[in-house]
């Protein structure tokens, strides 16, 4: 009987010792990363808001992506982002070059955008030189 | 209503009991989480987009649970894919879709009032009191779908707003039918569109898109009969983001014409020329409103206004994000809607769409919403499966598997897939 339960032990040794680690079924454990998301708060209650007829919210975050470093960078901040904001680039996908010249005209023709041609020429270059299928960095 | 319930959960443990006696498992729903396992990589294309939602990270708004954000200002935010799992969509996870930068905030209901005027007899000015009790409330269940909901899978990508599949949600919507308010302006009879106009402003010059912005039906549209100005968003006031405090309900059309924070609307007796009628959210006037780049180019496309929104479904579990375990039974489900009246079928194909067999449909709450269904699957082999969902609305439109294209990258509804794995269960 005894020879029985020595044969268990050994066979369980080998089970165990052929597992990734110490305890069964356990491939990978204490792996740790930092995580990239800020905090996310919680609204406060309303409950000090005068009986009226004023129903407001907080200001409207932004989280708007740096673009690409480059020349024409600035030109792109301050007339682009008249009306707004630069994540209407950058979500945008990669698009042609003469795709980013037509958004660029569509913006001053259409919209009625107030950009000097010399400014307008620049902004459509540094568009090109960063957000086309060629010169797009993930 | 209390004793229907205990009644309820009698059956339930009853029916539970049955199953367990008969041998089998109760039904498991696959695991999903927005970040299962490693975080999903940065991708802009230029391939279309391959994931349900867009990849944009979560961020969050006033009165917003986290959702997918594709710009900031003006302010467009994607559902995730979890919250169609229930026919209505909750308030606080409903997509969000400006034009124009200029929000409000805040809004005083002291001064506010919505204006009905232009070709009319009496131009009226109510307020919200005048709208709560003065004329009677009723409620449409209607999906609200932006035009260019999963515009991210255009081959070739097009520029506009990179949606996934959660540029949509369905709501139930409370408020004053739009004909008992325009009677009590009396339009004129030479009228040939409406036109709405919100609070949404921009900085642009006057008399451009850039400006303000618009949106026209033709008085001879049917579906004025149906639209309601909504002042309430699944039994509550509307979201600030969603349009309070009042909003168009045109039901079965796209939501470019569901006017937010709607405050004028305009009988026209000459069509609407602004920008977004004659330039912007127009398609090609062929079937599907499917062209080429080379027939844009040569200039050779007619187009209209976009209108009514074609059948779609949608798989939302499995979402992929966890492996299965063979012989565990999982439930298929998801949602489907047409613009075009109920759906009547929904299949699913656990191959990638060679072969189609028929899902269950949950409650119809009006041909205008969500209808959910759901499937029952057990894998019994481990491997890779692609399952595909099509739906068939009452007019016989099914969903093709064939791409549209058109410039706007508006009217997509072709056959989903979802790629899943089933491990081994020993």
């Amino acid at each position: 009987m005894k020879r029985y339960y020595w044969m268990l032990l050994v066979l369980l040794g080998v089970w165990v010792v052929a597992q990734d680690s110490s305890l069964p079924g356990l491939k990978e454990e204490g792996n740790y990363t930092q995580g990239t998301l800020g905090q996310v708060l919680q609204p406060l209650p309303v409950t000090n808001a005068q009986p009226d007829g004023v129903y407001s919210v907080g200001a409207w975050p932004q989280y708007t992506p740096e673009l690409a470093d480059g020349p024409g960078k600035e030109l792109v901040q301050s007339y682009c982002q008249v009306c707004h904001s630069s994540t209407y680039i950058t979500m945008q996908p990669p698009l042609p070059a003469a795709t980013w010249d037509a958004e660029v005209q569509k913006m001053i023709k259409t919209f009625g955008a107030q950009i000097p041609d010399d400014a307008a020429q620049q902004i459509t270059a540094y568009l090109q030189a960063h957000y086309t299928p060629e010169t797009r960095k993930q | 209503m209390m004793e229907n319930a205990i009644k309820r959960r009698a059956f339930l443990r009853k029916a539970a009991s049955v199953l367990a006696a008969a041998g089998v498992l109760p039904l498991v729903k696959a695991q999903t989480s927005s970040q299962a396992s490693e975080a999903l990589p940065s991708f802009t294309g230029p391939q279309a987009n391959p994931y349900w939602n867009g990849v944009n990270p979560f961020v969050v708004y006033p009165q917003k649970l986290p959702l997918l954000r594709l710009t900031d200002r003006g302010i467009q935010l994607e559902t995730p894919r979890q919250y169609f799992r229930t026919a209505f969509t909750p308030n606080e996870a409903f997509f969000v879709r400006y034009h124009l930068d200029l929000i409000p905030n805040s809004i005083d209901l002291s001064s506010w009032r919505l204006n009905i005027e232009g070709n009319v007899e009496k131009p009226v000015s109510l307020s919200m009191q005048d709208l709560l009790e003065r004329f009677k409330p009723v409620s449409i269940a209607a999906v609200n779908q932006c035009s260019g909901n999963s515009r991210s899978r255009f081959q070739p990508r097009v520029p506009g707003g990179q949606w996934g599949n959660g540029a949509m949600g369905n709501a139930l919507w409370t408020g004053v039918r739009l004909m008992d308010l325009l009677s009590a302006a009396g339009v004129k009879s030479d009228t040939v569109q409406l036109q709405f106009q919100g609070l949404e402003r921009g900085p642009g010059p006057e008399g451009k898109g850039s400006h303000a912005f618009m949106k026209s039906l033709d008085w001879n549209d049917p579906v004025l009969q149906e639209s309601i100005v909504a002042y309430q968003m699944n039994g509550e006031p509307l979201p600030m983001l969603n349009g309070f405090p009042v909003r168009l309900i045109a039901p079965g059309k796209f939501s470019t014409y569901w006017m937010k924070h709607l405050t004028w609307i305009r009988a026209l007796n000459k069509p609407d020329d602004n920008f977004w009628m004659a330039t912007a959210y127009r398609i090609p006037d062929t079937p599907r409103g499917n062209t080429t780049p080379a027939d844009i180019a040569a200039g050779k496309v007619k187009t209209i206004p976009i209108g009514k929104m074609p059948v779609r479904s949608f798989i939302v579990d499995p979402d992929g994000s966890s492996k299965l375990i063979a012989g565990l039974p999982v439930e298929i489900r998801g949602v489907a809607f047409s613009g075009y009246g109920r759906v009547t079928k929904v299949e699913v194909s656990l191959d990638g769409g060679k072969t189609w067999q028929i899902a269950s449909l949950g409650a119809f709450y009006g041909p205008y919403s969500f209808r959910t269904w759901s499937f029952q699957w057990k894998p019994t082999q481990p491997g890779r499966y692609t399952l595909a969902v099509r739906a068939t609305d009452e007019q016989g439109n099914v969903q093709p598997d064939e791409p549209v294209w058109n410039p706007g990258g508006y009217l997509w509804n072709r056959i989903e897939r979802q790629d899943v794995v089933v491990g081994t269960a020993s």
